[in-house]
């Protein structure tokens, strides 16, 4: 057995720990002990001249293990890490003893009773330190390459910052045609682009990256692997119709289809046929053949030499270090007779105002009837009193504000009425919201409990508030059209999320580590997460987002390999019989069964555990241990807390 | 419940100059105006009305006259909307809707019927003078007659239905149904105010202001009362002479000094002059002016060379008494002390 020589520093955080422990007591009552080469206290343990004296230590006196009694792990575990690995100690042979959050500040009422609880703690972890074992970090080899999902403009950007940075990137879209929901989009604020022309620019810049690839109609249908080293299947479903193919005669195709279906790019407000594009110059800029509503009446195939119906289903592997997520949102659905949705004839939503507007010539007209009072109703489906949408989605208010004084604009004689729950048009926006109101655009205001109603009264529609900004007086509009600003909600499509397990937040969106400090990492590692699907978030707050999951991905994947802190559940063959409660257990798929000297037994894959011990308790065989927190050194600390009281 | 008319706006900026789209609620004005109170956020209320163009809820308040226009709402307000100007045109819109007969509301509304009506009026005194064979005496005569005729008929014709109308709109039509003994109780307030504008000095702290303002009340009523009961113009009484002088001295020099300052634009309250300020201001200017100047001619026995003086006069007083003071600005002078009046029935 090695020898001991122990060195522990024991911290008055200012005052912090010592004005309720007694730091010196606590330091006679361990120096002494067994293997103690050396105890100290110290003001600020984490001060630049107590590491630096820390460090002389450890050589001079040959320290084989330090411990020191300060604030939480969280804060200075890693600090103290590198202390020793500078001082050459292998760095798992340092072991920290939280004695402000869980001692001063828990008992500031008892400083007997804390700083007996302080001895307690450092003893044990002096017991740990005897038995810790010096480990090096498990390395994975990386592959240079991410699966972007998503095509819209957040993938669309970030699939362009990997691949200049030098990734390759798999660019996935589910629909036919790229953009997202910014597709659907005309002029944008503040630039003036419309959301056609900048998913174009962004279309561009992809396709002419050689390490982006591109596939539309596709789908993750399974991942296995972990960070560094994904393996990915994707499945792509055909479009039907050759590229290279004569234009005149797929639009002849377009227009001999029969099959009419709802539009769903125009939000239901236009008609398609089975075979479509969303938009001419769309890209890419090949139709496709919707197989769930072909009829296979063959008409196509009489005027399009193109159309094929031969093509199948592919499936296509790949290998992947990382995988970015921007699945983006879909527009919240109010439910049936929610402000009058559905149960009156004008109402309608807001993305389906904005494909009216787009749609509409030099009149604005809803259903035949000309349009001049347009009473837009804020908030539907977020910031909700009783429904589970608690958030606020952010861009609506602009968004609609710019659609408002777009008609305006573009119809004239055009009466605008914001009945809202106050506009937050923040940053350069507001700029928008002091345009309609010089406009002339009129404002009214209630709160959650007291919303507007809309009422169809003698086949007019009337909208009512109790205005706030008017002393609460009742008015009413009659409006010829309603417009209800309706915020974002996840997609409905959650195959993503099962298949990936991200975690969702409370608003039900993929949730980040932390909103500030991780705020594109999953706790899936090598899963980030960028754009609308993690929250609302406008374009420019997209981009952003986009941009710092292309960067965090980009830093998992580049070196070429990867460290793994060295803490993972490690098995013993002999005791192991493979009950297999020990892989359910696991919330990482870490545990796989092999083959091991003609039995069955668990392996760990070292780099998808995450050390969380959750296998340990389980197992009836005793068989699995859990590196620097072996069942050895738990039960010597058990012994030193024990011993002591 | 309330019907909302966003085209009010263009309706009522014929009358001033605000600009209803500015205001984004901020609620500056009603922090600084030292007329509102937890109950009326004063003048914010009445933006609000105007931007929503609620007609009703304006034309039954009384607020548009409890408000002195200090400015101090219009210096405040971060996006220029001019709130005091507001006010200012409120109270035109609203002497316009309570004239029974529609008159002020061409007046106010188109320069050229207000012209017109001028030459007509100046045309007509000539005529009559024609008719008279220009017999200055004669016509001194019957300029007397006139001016008993004018405040018997304005008085009874068209301002005191004026008054009840805007009775029945701001007390009868309101919810607060005040008792008649309240009538009684608050009648020395509508005297007072009537006479003083005491209110004003409780809004502005410009007192010289206020005390020109009571001086030009007392001179223009003192001179109205010399000249068609004392009558000025034939008497032989030095002392009455000299009262009128004095009066119509005062009128002229004060009234200078409130077409100086609609000049200068010193002051919020004298920044957007409307067609009938001007009128209103520069035609009791003319009446003090010519009347010093008539009586001068006859003091000194030019006015048989100078007869024109006195038809200059009479057209303005003409003008003055048929135009200005039924259908034009002078009505203020009843609406403001009336409002504080019937706030006090209700409040009682």
């Amino acid at each position: 057995m090695k020898e001991n020589r122990i060195g522990v520093y024991i911290c008055h955080c200012g005052g912090n720990i010592s004005d309720y422990v007694d730091v010196n007591k606590v330091k006679e009552a361990v120096e002494n002990d067994e293997g103690i080469a050396l105890s100290k206290t110290t003001i600020f343990a984490c001060a630049d001249s107590n590491q630096k004296e820390m460090v002389e230590d450890i050589k001079e006196q040959n320290l084989s293990g330090v411990v020191v009694a300060s604030c939480s792990p969280k804060l200075h575990l890693l600090t103290f890490r590198s202390v020793s690995e500078r001082a050459g100690l292998n760095k798992y042979n340092y072991v920290h003893a939280n004695i402000r959050e869980q001692v001063s500040w828990a008992h500031s009422d008892d400083k007997i009773g804390a700083t007996e609880k302080a001895i307690q703690i450092v003893k044990a972890a002096i017991a740990k330190v005897k038995l810790a074992e010096p480990l090096e970090p498990i390395t994975v080899p990386t592959v240079n390459a991410v699966a972007v999902i998503g095509a819209g403009i957040a993938g669309m950007r970030a699939a362009i910052e990997l691949a200049d940075a030098g990734s390759n990137v798999i660019l996935l879209e589910r629909e036919f045609f790229i953009g997202g929901r910014i597709a659907q989009f005309d002029n944008l604020c503040v630039s003036n682009e419309t959301g056609k022309e900048l998913i174009t620019r962004l279309y561009n810049e992809v396709m002419s990256h050689e390490n982006v690839t591109l596939y539309t109609g596709a789908e993750l249908v399974e991942t296995s692997g972990s960070v560094g080293d994904f393996k990915i299947k994707i499945k792509v479903t055909p479009r039907y119709i050759n590229s290279h193919c004569a234009k005149g005669e797929l639009q002849k195709a377009i227009d001999v289809c029969p099959v009419k279906v709802p539009d769903e790019f125009n939000f239901n407000i236009t008609d398609r046929k089975a075979i479509y594009h969303n938009y001419p110059s769309e890209y890419p800029q090949l139709p496709v053949i919707d197989m769930k509503n072909c009829t296979r009446c063959g008409e196509c195939e009489k005027v399009c030499s193109s159309i094929d119906f031969s093509q199948k289903e592919k499936i296509i592997e790949s290998n992947v270090g990382s995988i970015l997520v921007a699945t983006g949102f879909d527009p919240y659905e109010p439910e049936v007779g929610e402000f009058g949705y559905k149960t009156i004839e004008n109402v309608v939503t807001l993305p389906q105002f904005k494909r009216i507007v787009h749609y509409a010539k030099d009149k604005l007209l809803y259903k035949g009837k000309l349009v001049r009072n347009i009473a837009y109703i804020y908030c539907v489906g977020s910031r909700q009193l009783d429904g589970e949408n608690k958030y606020c989605s952010r861009y609506c208010c602009t968004s609609n504000i710019y659609a408002a004084i777009t008609a305006k604009k573009q119809f004239g004689n055009i009466n605008n009425f914001h009945f809202n729950r106050g506009i937050r048009t923040y940053g350069k926006q507001e700029l928008l919201y002091d345009e309609s109101s010089r406009m002339g655009d009129i404002y009214l205001q209630s709160f959650e409990d007291l919303p507007p109603t809309v009422e169809s009264v003698n086949g007019k529609t009337v909208v009512k508030i109790n205005d706030y900004l008017t002393g609460g007086k009742e008015l009413e509009v009659e409006a010829d059209l309603v417009v209800l600003v309706t915020g974002m909600v996840p997609r409905k499509d959650n195959s993503i999320e099962k298949l990936l397990k991200i975690p969702k937040g409370r608003d039900k969106f993929f949730n980040e580590i932390h909103m500030k400090l991780r705020p594109v990492e999953t706790v899936i590692d090598g899963v980030t997460i960028a754009g609308a699907c993690q929250g609302p978030k406008n374009i420019m707050e997209s981009m952003n987002s986009a941009l710092a999951a292309a960067t965090k991905s980009f830093s998992l994947v580049d070196s070429g390999e990867l460290a793994h802190e060295p803490i993972v559940a490690i098995v013993n063959a002999d005791n192991c019989t493979y009950c297999d409660l020990c892989s359910q257990a696991c919330p990482f798929d870490a545990i796989q069964m092999i083959e091991y000297n003609g039995k069955s037994i668990a392996e760990i894959n070292n780099s998808t555990c995450k050390g969380c011990g959750m296998c340990i308790p389980v197992c009836p065989t005793n068989a699995l241990d859990l590196t620097s927190f072996t069942d050895k050194e738990i039960f010597s600390m058990i012994d030193a807390i024990a011993n002591h009281s | 419940m309330a019907k909302i008319n966003p085209d009010f706006t263009k309706e009522l900026s014929k009358y001033g100059a605000f600009d209803p789209n500015a205001c984004y609620n901020c609620g500056h004005c009603t922090a600084v105006c030292s007329l509102s109170d937890e109950q009326n956020s004063f003048p914010r209320k009445m933006v609000r009305f105007s931007v929503l163009g609620l007609e009703n809820e304006i034309q039954e308040s009384l607020d548009p006259w409890l408000c002195y226009y200090c400015g101090e709402c219009t210096a405040t307000c971060p996006r220029e909307a001019d709130p005091g100007e507001l006010m200012m045109s409120l109270r035109r819109y609203l002497t316009v809707k309570y004239d029974w007969t529609g008159l002020s509301g061409l007046l106010y509304r188109y320069i050229g019927v207000t012209l017109s009506a001028f030459i007509l009026l100046a045309l007509i005194v000539v005529g009559v003078g024609a008719s008279l064979n220009f017999d200055l005496h004669k016509i001194m005569q019957y300029g007397h007659l006139f001016e008993m005729f004018a405040i018997g008929t304005v008085f009874l014709l068209i301002l005191c239905p004026n008054v009840l109308h805007m009775w029945w709109l701001t007390v009868y039509k309101s919810d607060a149904k005040p008792k008649i003994k309240n009538y009684f109780k608050s009648f020395s307030d509508l005297i007072v105010h009537m006479f003083t504008q005491k209110r004003a000095l409780s809004c502005d702290d410009n007192k010289f202001r206020w005390l020109e303002h009571l001086i030009l009340v007392f001179s223009y009523l003192l001179l109205l009362f010399t000249t068609v009961f004392l009558n000025w113009f034939e008497t032989n009484n030095v002392l009455i002479i000299f009262i009128g002088y004095i009066e119509s001295i005062f009128i002229f020099l004060i009234t200078f000094d409130f077409v100086r300052r609609r000049v200068k634009k010193d002051a919020e309250i004298s920044t957007h002059s409307q067609p009938s300020d001007w009128f209103f201001v520069i035609w009791l200017l003319l009446m003090g002016l010519t009347a010093i100047l008539v009586r001068l001619a006859i003091d000194f026995h030019f006015i048989d060379t100078f007869s024109w003086l006195y038809y200059l006069h009479l057209i303005v007083l003409v003008q003055w008494a048929l135009i200005i003071v039924p259908f034009g600005k002078w009505t203020h002078f009843l609406y403001r002390s009336f409002a504080i009046y019937f706030q006090k029935v209700i409040n009682t």
